[in-house]
C-alpha cells in the first residue's frame, strides 16, 4: 500500500489544493482516515473516443493533456488516465452491447433476442455490476449504509430497456433504470420533504373548513368532526416535528426543463447538481451517471453539430471533418466530468475534512474504445478525485490488461477484498497493480 | 298512508286510529326535539297499555300475536306485569340486559317461537312457572314493547348520520375525477382484442402484413409463422390491444407467457406492467400486479415479438381476486380503446360492517394518514395525466365556443394561456370532488392562493388537488346538509354508481333541472344504464349471498380426487356468470336468480359433474339437471361453500338461507362447537349427526329455525354433486321454516325451497332492506318507518326487478325524507333491525 505521506506529497505538487492539504495531513496524523467517507461515482459517455486527441502521449507523472481532456486541466494532478485497459469479454451480443452490459458487470450477456449491427443477438449482462457490488458492500455495514446506498442518473436516456440502454445490475438479468428526469430525481431525493412542507401549508384549510362543518351538523355528528379534527392537529405537529432529514437546503430546480436533445446541457447540470447535493445530504456514498447509452444519438447543436454522434462515430479516420467534430463532442463530455469535479472540490465535506472531492472517485468510462472499429480494446478510462488511495496525478500505460482487474481494483479501494469480479477467467492476475 | 300499528301519517305527524292520539313530526329547533321526545315517551307508553287492552291493536305490531289474541281483556295473563314480576331483573326493563344477563333481547323470531322458548326455558332453572298462556303473553308483549325490529326503531329511533366516503367510493371517485375530464368509455359487445401482425420483429408499419381480431391471447405457433406466405417463421411480431373489461374490484395479477419477448401494458400506455422485450436467459413467465376497480374498462396493449427463437408462442393470462390463473377470458377483452383512469392504490384501514353494511361512521388515524397518502397519489397521478387533461379541456371550450357568439369568445383570451388552464382544471377538480360550486370564499382558498403562493402552475395544481382531497368537503357525504338539488345528484350517483356525479348530473343540478320526481327518475334510470350501475348491483348479490367469506375452497383429497383449484375457480365464475345475465339483463329478476334452470359449465366443470359437453368447451348456458336443480340455490359454488371438506353442511347452508336469502336475524352460537366428525358415527347420515348434535335446547332454540332449510339441500354432497343416498340410506330432503308470521312452510328438495323463497315476501323484505343498507349506507328506518314495507311491496309489483328497485331505493335516499337529527341531541346510538345482517 502507498503511504498517506507519499500520497500528501503527491498532493502537494498542486498549489491549488494547498488548505485541502493541511486539512488533510491532521487526519493522517491522528489515523483516522480509515473512517472517512469514501464514495464512487461512475460517468458514461458513448460510442468510444478519438484516441489521437485523448491518450496523453507520456506515461507517468508528466503528461501533456490532450485537446479532450483539456477540460480537466485544473485537476491534471488529481486525475489517472489508464490506457490498455480492455473489454475482453465475448460471447453474445455485438461490441456495443458487450461494450455496455460487460462495462460494469465484466461478464457475459446472456444469449436472448436483441440483435445488434453484427454478431449474434443478447439478452441481459449475466452478473452483478460493480457499482452496485460496492453499494450493497457499503450498505451492509451499519458505519456505511445510507438511504438509498447508490444512486442512478441518466441524461436523454431513452425510454426503452435493452442491452444498449443499461449498463448497472443488481445481478443475471436484473437491469437498473438510471433516472434521467431531473424531475422525477429530486423528487425520490426530496420529495418527502417537499410533501411535507405543502401539507402543512394546506392543514390550516381543512381545519378551518372542518370547525365551519360542526357548527352545521348535529350534537351526535360532531363528535365525529371533532375526532378528525384531532387526527388533522396531530398530523399537523407530528410533520412540524419531525426531524429534517438534514440541515441543508434542499436545491431549487428549474422549472419546466423538458426531456428533449437540445435541453441536454442543462439537464446534465442539475442532474450533477442534483448528485453533489446528494452527496452532502449522504444519501448514498455511490453514483452513476450516464449520458444517454450506447449507440447513443445526441445531436450537440450547441456546439454547432447536427449530426448525431453514433453517426459520426462510424466515420474513418481520414475524415477530419467528421473527426473534428468528434472531438469537440468528447470534450463536452469531458467538461461534464471537469463540471462535477469543480463543484466536488469546491463543496466542503460535511462534518470531516476537505472537500467532497478528497473522499471521492470518479471513474469515465465508455463501451468503446474508438467508434468507427468498434474496438473494446483501450476503452478511454479516466479516473479524477481522491476518495481511494490511489495515486493520482499520472498517465498510466497498461499491456491490454482486462478491465475486470480494474472493477475489482475499485473494490479493494472501498476495503471490499474481492478476489475477482465478473468472469473469473480474466482476474488470473489478481487486481490491477500501479494504481496504488 | 296507513302504518303497520294503526297508525297513519299525516301533515301534523303519526296518529293512531283508535285513540287519535297525535305523535307529531320534530322541528329541527332543540325546544321542538324536546318537545318531540316527550310526545314521543308518552306516546310509546300509550301505545304500550293499549296493546294489553285493546284487543286487535297489539296484533297489528306483532302479526303472530292475532293468532292468539282472545276476545276477552279481562281473561287475558298480563304479559306486561308477568314480564315486569319475572323477567325484567335479568333482562332489563326493556330487555337490554343487565349484569347477570348482559346479552339484549331483540330479533325477528314470531311470537310462537318466542312464547314456545319462554315455555320451555323461562324462567331459567323453573320454565314451569311461565307456560301457555302466560308464556304468549309474555311473548307478545316482549314483542312489540322492544324485541321486534319495528319496536327497536320506536325505543331507539335511527337517524340519518353523517358518513365519510367509504373506501370504495374515496377509490371510485378519483377514478372519476381524472376521467370526468376526459371520455368515458363504453365497452361495445364486440370482444377479444385488435391484433396486428408484422412480419419484422419490430411493430414496423410497412411491414404490417395483416390485422384481425382475437378472442385471445392464447398461441403456440411451434416453429412455425402465422402466415407461412407472407410472414417468414424466423421473426414476427404481434401487437394486441383494446381494452379489459373489469367485473370484481380487486388487485389483478397478469402472467405473460412466452419463449420469446413482450411487453404488456395495463392501465398505464407509458409503464409497461411487465417489460420482458429484452429475452435473456431461460425465463418464460413475467408477472405483473395492478388494482382495479369493478364496472369500468381499462387500456391494455400486448406487443410481441419472435426473433430467431426455435419456437413461438404466447399466452396472456390473469388471476382474478379470488380466482384461479386463467388465460383472460374474451368476455373480459373489447378490441376497444380507453382512456387511462386514476386508480389509487393507497391501502385503507377496511370499513366498519358491523351493520352488515360498508359504512363510514368512523374516522382513525390510520384512515386519516391513508387520506393524506392517497391524496398525494392522486396529485402525482393527476399530474401524469395532465396534458391530456389539458387537451381534453381544449376540446371541451372549442365545443362550447362554437356555440357561443363571437363577442363573447373575445372575452375568453385567457383561456389559451397554458397557467389559465391549468387554474380552470384545478378549480373543476375541487368543484367535482366536493359536488358543488365552489363559493367564493372557497374559490379563494381553495384555487386563487393556492395559485398566488407559487409561480409554477403545476405546483399550484398540486396543492390544491391534496387541499381538495384533504377537505371535509370531499371526504364527508353532503356534508353541509343542505338538501338541495347538489346534494340529491350526490345521493343519487353514489347510491347507483357509488362515485361522485358525472357531468351531465352535476350540470342538471345547477340548472334546476333535478326538481322533480320525474326528472330525478329519468337521471337515476340514465344512471342505471353505466356499467358500474350493473357492477354494482352484482357486487351487492355478491355480498348478499356471502360470497366474501367463500375464498378458498378445498376438498378432502380421498374423498374427492378430482376436485382441484382449478374446479373451485371454474364455479365461482359459473356463479359470476349468472350474476352476469341476471344482472345485464333488462328484467334483472330476483325470482329468475332463484328458480331458472340454466347453469353455466364449461368443459371441465361438465366432465366434473359428467354433464356431456366437450372438454375444451368454454362456458356455456345448460340446463343442468333441471329437475333438482333451481337458481343459485343449488348453485355447485354454493353448495361446495358451505360444505365441509368432506361432508355437506345443512347447517352452513341453513345460515347462507335464512340469514342472506331471507335477511333474518341470527345471534352468534351462545358456545362454540366442533362438528362432530363423521367417523365418529359412520352409520349416521350428514342429516341425522346435525340433527343430534344440535338437539340441546341451548343449540335447538336457533337451529330450529336454520337446520329445515339447509336440510332441504342434502340431495348435494360436499362439492354439489347430485345424490340420492348417503351412507347406502335414502337421503331425507325434507325441510322446513317458520316465517316471521309463524307459518310453517315445509319443502322438500331444492326446487321446492328455491318456489318458496321466490315466492315468499320476506325474501323480497330481506333484499329490499339489504339492497338499501348497500346502497344508502344508512339504516332505512331512518327513513320513515313504512319505507321497508314500501320498497318490499314495490318490488312485488315490479316483477322482482332488481333494477326498478335500485331506482327506487336512490330516488327515495335522495330526495331524503328521513331524518338527520334526532337521537344525537339525547346521546343515543341509533340501532336498527340489530344483528340481522351481521356475519
Amino acid at each position: 500500500m502507498k503511504t498517506r505521506r507519499a500520497f500528501l506529497k503527491q498532493l502537494g505538487l498542486s498549489t491549488a489544493v494547498l488548505p485541502f492539504v493541511s486539512n488533510l495531513s491532521s487526519l493522517a496524523v491522528s489515523g483516522t482516515e480509515s473512517l472517512r467517507k469514501q464514495r464512487l461515482v461512475i460517468m458514461f459517455s458513448p460510442n468510444g473516443t478519438v484516441p489521437w486527441d485523448f491518450w496523453p502521449d507520456e506515461e507517468g507523472e508528466q503528461f501533456t493533456l490532450k485537446p479532450i481532456l483539456e477540460p480537466l486541466r485544473d485537476f491534471q494532478n488529481r486525475m489517472l488516465v489508464l490506457k490498455g485497459v480492455c473489454d475482453k469479454v465475448r460471447g453474445d451480443g455485438d461490441n456495443h452491447m458487450r461494450g455496455m452490459g460487460c462495462l460494469l458487470t465484466g461478464i457475459e450477456l446472456y444469449p436472448g433476442n436483441i440483435q445488434g449491427g453484427s454478431d449474434t443477438p443478447a439478452g441481459w449482462a449475466s452478473g452483478i455490476s460493480i457499482d452496485q457490488e460496492i453499494a450493497a458492500w457499503l450498505q451492509s455495514k451499519e458505519e456505511t449504509r445510507t438511504r438509498f446506498g447508490s444512486l442512478e442518473f441518466g441524461v436523454m436516456v431513452p425510454d426503452r430497456a435493452d442491452t444498449w440502454t443499461r449498463m448497472s445490475y443488481l445481478g443475471g438479468n436484473k437491469p437498473v433504470a438510471p433516472i434521467d428526469d431531473p424531475y422525477q430525481m429530486f423528487r425520490k431525493l426530496y420529495g418527502k420533504k417537499a410533501e411535507r412542507e405543502q401539507l402543512v401549508s394546506i392543514l390550516d384549510d381543512v381545519e378551518l373548513d372542518l370547525k365551519k362543518l360542526s357548527g352545521i351538523v348535529s350534537r351526535g355528528d360532531r363528535q365525529l368532526l371533532e375526532e378528525h379534527t384531532t387526527f388533522v392537529r396531530e398530523m399537523e405537529q407530528r410533520l412540524k416535528s419531525e426531524p429534517q432529514e438534514t440541515g441543508h437546503p434542499v436545491p431549487s430546480l428549474e422549472p419546466g426543463v423538458s426531456e428533449e436533445n437540445d435541453n441536454i446541457p442543462q439537464i446534465a447540470k442539475m442532474q450533477l447538481d442534483l448528485m453533489v447535493n446528494s452527496f452532502v445530504n449522504d444519501f448514498a456514498r455511490v453514483a452513476t451517471f450516464q449520458i444517454t447509452n450506447s449507440v447513443g444519438q445526441p445531436k450537440m447543436r450547441w456546439l454547432g453539430i447536427d449530426e448525431g454522434h453514433h453517426e459520426l462515430s462510424h466515420e474513418p479516420d481520414e475524415n477530419k471533418e467528421a473527426h473534428a467534430k468528434l472531438t469537440k463532442i468528447n470534450t463536452w463530455y469531458a467538461e461534464q466530468l471537469a463540471y462535477l469535479t469543480r463543484r466536488l472540490a469546491e463543496t466542503p465535506e460535511p462534518g470531516g475534512q476537505g472537500s467532497l472531492l478528497d473522499n471521492t472517485l470518479i471513474l469515465w468510462g465508455n463501451e468503446l474504445g474508438q467508434g468507427n472499429s468498434h474496438t473494446l480494446n483501450n476503452i478511454p478510462f479516466v479516473m479524477v478525485g481522491n476518495g481511494l488511495d490511489f495515486r493520482m496525478g499520472r498517465s498510466l500505460q497498461y499491456p491490454k490488461v482486462p478491465h475486470n482487474r480494474l472493477l475489482v481494483a475499485l473494490a479493494h479501494g472501498f476495503g471490499h477484498h474481492i478476489e475477482s469480479f465478473g468472469n473469473p477467467e480474466f482476474c488470473k492476475d489478481g487486481v490491477l497493480t500501479g494504481l496504488v | 298512508m296507513r302504518l303497520k300499528s294503526g297508525l297513519t301519517l299525516n301533515a301534523s305527524g303519526m296518529v293512531h286510529a283508535e285513540t287519535g292520539l297525535v305523535f307529531p313530526k320534530p322541528d329541527r329547533s332543540a325546544a321542538g326535539l324536546r318537545y318531540w321526545h316527550l310526545c314521543f315517551a308518552m306516546y310509546a307508553s300509550c301505545i304500550l297499555n293499549l296493546a294489553d287492552t285493546v284487543a286487535g291493536s297489539a296484533a297489528v305490531v306483532a302479526p303472530a300475536a292475532e293468532a292468539s289474541a282472545v276476545d276477552s281483556p279481562v281473561d287475558r295473563p298480563n304479559g306486561k306485569e308477568i314480564y315486569a314480576a319475572r323477567c325484567a331483573s335479568c333482562h332489563g326493563e326493556n330487555g337490554e340486559g343487565s349484569p347477570a344477563v348482559p346479552q339484549p333481547l331483540f330479533g325477528d323470531r314470531p311470537t310462537v317461537d318466542l312464547a314456545d322458548v319462554i315455555s320451555r326455558t323461562m324462567p331459567d332453572g323453573n320454565p314451569e312457572e311461565c307456560v301457555g298462556e302466560d308464556a304468549g303473553a309474555v311473548a307478545e308483549y316482549m314483542q312489540q314493547a322492544f324485541y321486534s325490529p319495528e319496536a327497536q326503531a320506536r325505543l331507539h329511533p335511527p337517524r340519518i348520520e353523517l358518513s365519510r366516503l367509504t373506501v370504495s367510493q374515496y377509490r371510485n371517485a378519483l377514478a372519476d375525477l381524472s376521467a370526468g375530464f376526459r371520455w368515458f368509455a363504453r365497452p361495445s359487445t364486440s370482444r377479444g382484442l385488435k391484433a396486428e401482425y408484422y412480419s419484422s420483429r419490430n411493430n414496423r408499419r410497412d411491414r404490417r402484413v395483416f390485422e384481425q381480431i382475437d378472442r385471445q391471447v392464447n398461441f403456440q405457433f411451434g416453429a412455425f409463422s402465422p402466415d407461412g406466405e407472407k410472414i417468414s417463421e424466423e421473426e414476427f411480431s404481434v401487437r394486441w390491444q383494446g381494452s379489459l373489461i373489469v367485473q370484481e374490484s380487486g388487485s389483478y395479477e397478469f402472467i405473460l407467457q412466452t419463449e420469446n419477448a413482450g411487453r404488456l401494458y395495463v392501465n398505464d400506455p407509458a409503464n409497461p406492467l411487465i417489460d420482458a422485450w429484452v429475452r435473456s436467459g431461460s425465463d418464460t413467465e413475467f408477472r405483473g400486479r395492478r388494482y382495479l376497480l369493478a364496472g369500468r374498462i381499462y387500456p391494455i396493449v400486448l406487443e410481441w415479438f419472435k426473433f430467431k427463437e426455435a419456437t413461438a408462442s404466447v399466452q396472456l393470462l390473469w388471476k382474478p381476486p379470488h380466482r384461479q390463473q386463467e388465460c383472460i377470458p374474451s368476455r373480459n377483452l373489447t378490441p376497444e380503446p380507453s382512456p387511462r383512469l386514476l386508480i389509487v392504490e393507497t391501502p385503507f384501514p377496511p370499513d366498519d360492517r358491523s351493520s352488515g353494511y360498508e359504512r363510514g361512521n368512523f374516522v382513525s388515524r390510520e384512515w386519516d394518514d391513508a387520506t393524506t397518502n392517497a391524496a398525494i397519489e392522486a396529485a402525482d397521478k393527476m399530474l401524469e395525466l395532465l396534458p391530456s387533461l389539458i387537451r381534453a379541456g381544449d376540446d371541451g371550450r372549442r365545443r362550447s365556443r362554437a356555440n357561443r357568439s363571437d363577442a363573447e369568445n373575445a372575452q375568453k383570451p385567457a383561456e389559451d394561456d397554458e397557467n389559465e388552464k391549468i387554474r380552470i382544471l384545478a378549480a373543476e377538480f375541487s368543484e367535482r370532488a366536493f359536488r358543488r360550486p365552489l363559493t367564493d370564499d372557497q374559490r379563494t382558498r381553495y384555487i386563487d392562493r393556492q395559485f398566488e403562493s407559487t409561480a409554477d402552475p403545476k405546483e399550484a395544481l398540486r396543492r390544491v388537488i391534496l387541499l381538495t382531497l384533504k377537505s371535509p368537503l370531499f371526504l364527508y357525504r353532503e356534508p353541509e346538509q343542505k338538501n338541495d338539488a347538489f346534494d340529491r345528484a350526490s345521493v343519487l350517483s353514489f347510491a347507483l354508481l357509488n362515485s361522485i356525479p358525472d357531468k351531465s348530473l352535476f350540470e342538471a343540478a345547477g340548472s334546476g333541472k333535478l326538481e322533480t320526481d320525474k326528472q330525478l327518475r329519468d337521471q337515476a334510470w340514465r344512471l342505471m344504464a353505466d356499467p358500474r350501475a350493473q357492477s354494482r348491483l352484482k357486487e351487492f348479490l355478491r355480498s348478499w349471498m356471502n360470497l366474501d367469506h367463500l375464498h378458498e375452497i378445498d376438498k378432502d383429497k380421498t374423498a374427492f380426487p378430482d376436485f382441484t383449484a382449478d374446479i373451485a375457480s371454474d364455479m365461482r365464475t359459473s356463479l359470476e356468470l349468472l350474476l352476469d345475465k341476471v344482472t345485464t339483463s333488462e328484467n334483472a329478476s330476483l325470482n329468475e336468480l332463484l328458480t331458472t334452470d340454466l347453469t353455466f359449465l364449461n368443459g371441465r366443470l361438465g366432465q366434473f359433474y359428467g354433464v356431456s359437453i366437450s372438454n375444451e368447451a368454454d362456458f356455456e348456458e345448460v340446463r343442468f339437471e333441471p329437475d333438482q336443480r333451481s337458481g343459485i340455490i343449488s348453485h355447485p359454488f354454493l353448495l361446495s361453500g358451505f360444505s365441509y371438506q368432506r361432508a355437506s353442511s345443512p347447517i352452513h347452508r341453513g345460515v347462507f338461507v335464512f340469514r342472506g336469502v331471507l335477511g333474518r336475524a341470527l345471534k352468534p352460537p351462545p358456545v362454540a362447537v366442533a362438528p362432530a366428525a363423521p367417523d365418529l358415527a359412520p352409520d349416521l347420515t350428514t342429516r341425522e349427526r346435525v340433527h343430534l348434535q344440535t338437539s340441546p335446547e341451548m343449540c335447538a332454540n336457533c337451529h330450529r329455525m336454520i337446520n329445515g332449510l339447509g336440510f332441504s339441500l342434502e340431495n348435494f354432497d360436499a362439492v354439489g354433486r347430485y345424490r340420492e343416498t348417503e351412507q347406502r340410506k335414502q337421503v331425507d330432503a325434507q325441510g322446513s321454516y317458520l316465517t316471521r308470521t309463524g307459518e310453517l312452510a315445509q319443502f322438500s328438495g331444492a326446487k321446492e325451497l328455491a318456489e318458496f323463497l321466490a315466492s315468499s315476501d320476506e325474501t323480497r323484505r330481506g333484499v329490499s332492506r339489504q339492497l338499501f343498507h348497500f346502497m344508502v349506507q344508512q339504516p332505512v328506518m331512518a327513513y320513515g318507518p313504512e319505507t321497508l314495507n314500501e320498497l318490499s311491496q314495490f318490488l312485488s309489483q315490479h316483477q322482482d326487478n332488481l333494477k326498478h328497485l335500485m331506482v327506487e331505493i336512490a330516488c327515495r335516499a335522495a330526495t331524503g325524507q328521513g331524518t338527520q337529527t334526532s337521537e344525537a341531541e339525547n346521546g343515543a346510538s341509533g340501532v336498527v333491525e340489530p344483528l340481522t345482517e351481521s356475519p
